[in-house]
């Protein structure tokens, strides 16, 4: 990986095979509780790729992380804004967020 | 069994059941611990050792009229935000207006504060004198939708048109200001982040139940929404951004209205 934040755990691996994240504590991301801001991370726009744990929330545009890789039809929570989320499959088949209120 | 505010994290927060989920993230300990992470060691928002960047005497008078928009804009969602606590369906929305007013009180005070570090002897007296009104038209409307307790309509009109519009607007003036407004406007913009979520997701709940009310707001947004775009585009002339900049202001608010169904 060559996202300094994060490390892929390779021997690691859940019941359906996803590849599991270890996520570093500290992102600089500062606005949730300590305990909930490795799940999180600043977003540098367009030009900033998103591993295969990341999501953007559509809301309030910070990329959501988790500790397993993402795949549709998942549910992700953004902190920040308070949004409950759904895994999409985009355009090209990037991985997108939809709110579900 | 009533869903309850975590102690620990689980080590998947997304594994969190819905219910603990919003009990959580609209409790006053969320807010608390929420907010320490970037205002501890601030002084009225920014660090005590920020120095002045040198300013011309056109560029100190450019940002003190912007600041006083601000200023309308943040008062407008200080009483309305607790106006709106009398109203709330639920305890999750009355805690988590609560902390919505904590935060727009300290808004106002950090720009006031501003204000008089630009050498303003009197913010509330310029304030009043160089206020755009349609923003001032909007926070009488705003305040009237919240006197007629009209909640999704008052809702719609702080937390998606005014918050949404500001978080652009404040960002972008961010990027280009000088060091002591930049981590005043900063720290703003944190906050702003939780306002537009919940208000989003409030509506987007109450719609989902009561789709009918999407006529009214629909109503609402046309009569409003252009008074706080038109003050946040002269504002974004007026610090000398560039039009892509004045183009970027409507994006992020429009995009709420189409998820919310209330476009066109």
């Amino acid at each position: 990986m060559t996202d300094p934040l994060q490390q892929e755990a390779p021997a690691i691996a859940d019941k359906d095979s996803r590849r599991r994240f270890v996520l570093e504590d500290d992102t600089g991301f500062n606005e949730v509780p300590k305990k909930y801001r490795r799940f999180y991370r600043k977003w540098g726009g367009p030009g900033d790729p998103l591993a295969a744990n990341e999501v953007v929330c559509p809301v309030c545009k910070v990329v959501i992380r988790s500790t397993r890789e993402l795949r549709p039809g998942d549910r992700v929570y953004c902190m920040p804004c308070m949004s409950r989320l759904i895994v999409m499959a985009g355009e090209g088949g990037r991985l997108e967020a939809r709110v579900a209120y | 069994m009533a869903a309850r505010a975590t102690e620990t994290p689980p080590p998947e927060v997304h594994d969190l059941d819905p219910g603990t989920f919003l009990e959580e993230v609209h409790s006053f300990e969320f807010w608390f611990q929420a907010v320490e992470g970037y205002l501890s060691g601030l002084t009225f928002g920014h660090k005590p050792g920020t120095s002045e960047d040198a300013m011309s005497p056109t560029d100190r008078d450019r940002l003190i009229s912007v600041l006083c928009n601000y200023c309308v804009g943040e008062t407008a969602a200080l009483e309305a935000s607790s106006g709106l606590i009398a109203i709330a369906p639920t305890r999750l929305a009355k805690v988590f207006l609560s902390t919505q007013v904590v935060d727009e009180g300290r808004h106002l005070e950090v720009l006031l504060h501003r204000m008089r570090d630009l050498g303003v002897a009197d913010p509330e007296a310029e304030v009043e004198k160089r206020a755009s009104p349609g923003i001032v038209t909007f926070k009488r409307r705003l305040l009237e939708l919240v006197a007629g307790n009209d909640w999704e309509s008052a809702i719609f009109a702080q937390n998606v048109i005014l918050e949404s519009l500001e978080f652009v607007v404040f960002r972008r003036h961010a990027e280009n200001a000088d060091r002591v407004t930049r981590e005043v406007l900063e720290g703003i913009v944190k906050d702003e982040r939780r306002h537009i979520g919940f208000g989003e997701n409030e509506l987007g709940r109450r719609l989902a139940t009561a789709p009918a009310k999407r006529a009214r707001i629909r109503e609402f947004r046309q009569e409003l929404d252009h008074l706080v775009l038109e003050t946040l585009s002269d504002t974004v002339k007026h610090l000398g951004l560039d039009r892509s900049d004045e183009q970027d202001v409507g994006r992020m608010y429009m995009e709420a209205v189409a998820r919310l169904g209330l476009a066109g």
